[in-house]
């Protein structure tokens, strides 16, 4: 018996990459890595290891938008750059009320289907 | 000996509102301008290459294929034309691609031309598709946009260095006032800092785009274009033209990354600061022989950051100098003598041209008065493509 309505939800996430050769960690992933010129294959992505983004983060700045684009139907998003404690750096939505630079946060992945198009998956620190 | 590139003319829409009109028609008239004030309309047959520079009309407009359609337009065929794409730098890229093309040997006379019509959309969707230059996964899809950039940027700016929003305000104003007097600016209107900082309504007046950077710190969604004739200076073809070639004698583009989030500093705009010393190379020139400059203030921070990462004044400095003065038309380094992209406008394909016609239009003498530079012999632009991550800087010589 095949039972269609059991499937695994996965939860989203976003993927950092580390190359195998020199153990150098980026995100967004290059082609080529910088410290040692090894190649990514974006398919099989044989010799990188992925590995999933998140947890804690320093707020390094912010912004709150109140000119949102198209698909947004907030009055205001908040965003930020953050770094994470492998000195890893990336941008996306700040959820606390009150933001303030350098503020220790924890940074987790939803998926947004704000946008038209199939769904995206965001950076939320909070 | 590498031959001398000159401009011969220059062309100019009014910014603004166009939406109702087709982009080629745009396009097609500013060229028709610089064709008339280089006195060439008859013979533009004879043009080597045409450069049309545009940023997204596939997705302002549903149009593409613009520089075969401008061409059309100005029944110039054969005439070879090419559109150039480097997003809100597209324009300042068409005039590097057509000087190289005289550098090259190729051409002798280049028609640069670039334009944007951006009204055609609603703002909400302007901004949506402004926003596409961003790093698609790790910047777009978050929703970020370039405001939101500015706004984390001018934050940074002001813990690191002691800006205020009334610095930026400042600069709208004096922006306002050169922009008030420019008969191509799209917001040709003073204001006052009274009214957009110091007074009690200030907070309505000028709100909030993307904290802490506010309307007046933000430039327009405009619509126009701006031309170019390029001349090899050195050609027998050069005596064919009506007036004095204004000379280029610097032009670079340098490149940073594309995600914000990756620059080791993100308050240092590496790529303006390579494009401008590779152009300063090129030209023989240092930083204080230019005596104005068009600086990309797409948002007001911009014509801070960038001033002092081309040498016009020190890291975290120039809003001290703009408090002074010294950035006004009678300071002594006048920036955005055009208004800006603060109020002259910003069409994102035709900027880079634009501010290419304000420094010859400066050089030669022509600028309206009250915001005319006394006696200029070089200008500088800087026209900034992303957030930074692919710019392009122009010297001009009045020789």
């Amino acid at each position: 018996m095949i039972d269609f309505s059991m499937y695994d939800v996965k939860a989203p996430e976003i993927l950092g990459y580390t190359c195998d050769k020199c153990g150098t960690s980026y995100y967004p992933a290059p082609m080529i890595c910088r410290k040692c010129g090894a190649r990514r294959d974006p398919v099989t992505k044989r010799n990188w290891t992925t590995f999933e983004m998140g947890g804690p983060c320093t707020l390094l700045t912010w912004t709150r938008v109140w000119n949102l684009p198209e698909g947004y139907n907030k009055k205001f998003l908040q965003f930020g750059i953050v770094q994470f404690e492998n000195g890893l750096r990336a941008s996306g939505r700040v959820e606390v009320d009150e933001p303030k630079t350098g503020l220790k946060l924890t940074a987790s992945v939803e998926e947004s289907d704000e946008r038209p198009g199939k769904p995206v998956k965001i950076f939320v620190f909070q | 000996m590498a031959p001398r590139v000159g401009i011969v003319g220059i062309g100019h829409t009014r910014f603004g509102n166009s939406s109702e009109y087709d982009l080629a028609d745009v396009l097609a008239y500013a060229a028709t301008d610089a064709l008339l004030d280089a006195g060439f309309l008859e013979h533009r047959k004879e043009i080597d290459q045409v450069f049309v520079a545009n940023m997204a009309s596939g997705l302002f407009c549903h149009q593409s294929a613009v520089a075969s359609s401008m061409v059309s337009r100005l029944d110039m065929e054969p005439v070879p034309a090419e559109l150039v794409e480097n997003g809100p730098a597209s324009g300042a890229s068409a005039v590097k691609l057509g000087t190289m093309a005289i550098l090259s040997g190729m051409a002798d006379v280049v028609l640069v031309v670039g334009g944007e019509i951006m009204r055609k959309v609603s703002g909400w969707n302007a901004t949506d598709i402004v926003s596409t230059m961003l790093d698609t996964e790790t910047e777009y899809n978050m929703g970020l946009t370039l405001p939101g950039f500015g706004g984390m940027f001018t934050r940074m700016y002001m813990e690191k260095y002691g800006l205020t929003e009334r610095d930026l305000a400042l600069l709208a104003v004096k922006n306002h006032d050169n922009g008030a007097k420019n008969k191509y600016a799209h917001i040709q209107a003073t204001c006052t800092v009274e009214a957009i900082a110091d007074g009690p309504e200030a907070d309505v007046v000028n709100n909030y785009i993307a904290e802490p950077l506010r309307m007046y710190s933000t430039c327009p969604v405009s619509d126009g274009a701006a031309a170019l004739l390029l001349v090899n200076m050195d050609s027998p073809k050069a005596k064919l033209f009506a007036k004095k070639a204004v000379r280029i004698a610097g032009v670079a583009s340098a490149t940073d990354t594309h995600c914000v989030h990756n620059r080791a500093d993100p308050l240092q705009l590496n790529a303006v600061r390579i494009a401008g010393e590779k152009a300063y190379k090129m030209a023989g020139l240092k930083p204080s022989d230019i005596n104005f400059a068009e600086l990309h203030d797409a948002f007001s921070i911009l014509e801070l950051a960038i001033s002092e990462e081309v040498g016009f004044f020190e890291r975290g400095k120039s809003f001290l100098a703009a408090r002074k003065g010294e950035t006004a038309i009678t300071g002594r380094m006048p920036i955005n003598t055009s208004g800006g992209l603060k109020s002259k406008g910003h069409p994102v394909g035709g900027t880079g041209v634009s501010q290419v016609v304000e420094l010859v239009r400066q050089l030669r003498g022509e600028a309206e008065e009250g915001r005319q530079v006394k006696d200029p012999k070089y200008g500088m632009s800087v026209n900034f493509g992303g957030f930074g991550n692919n710019v392009v800087a122009v010297i001009c010589a009045k020789d």
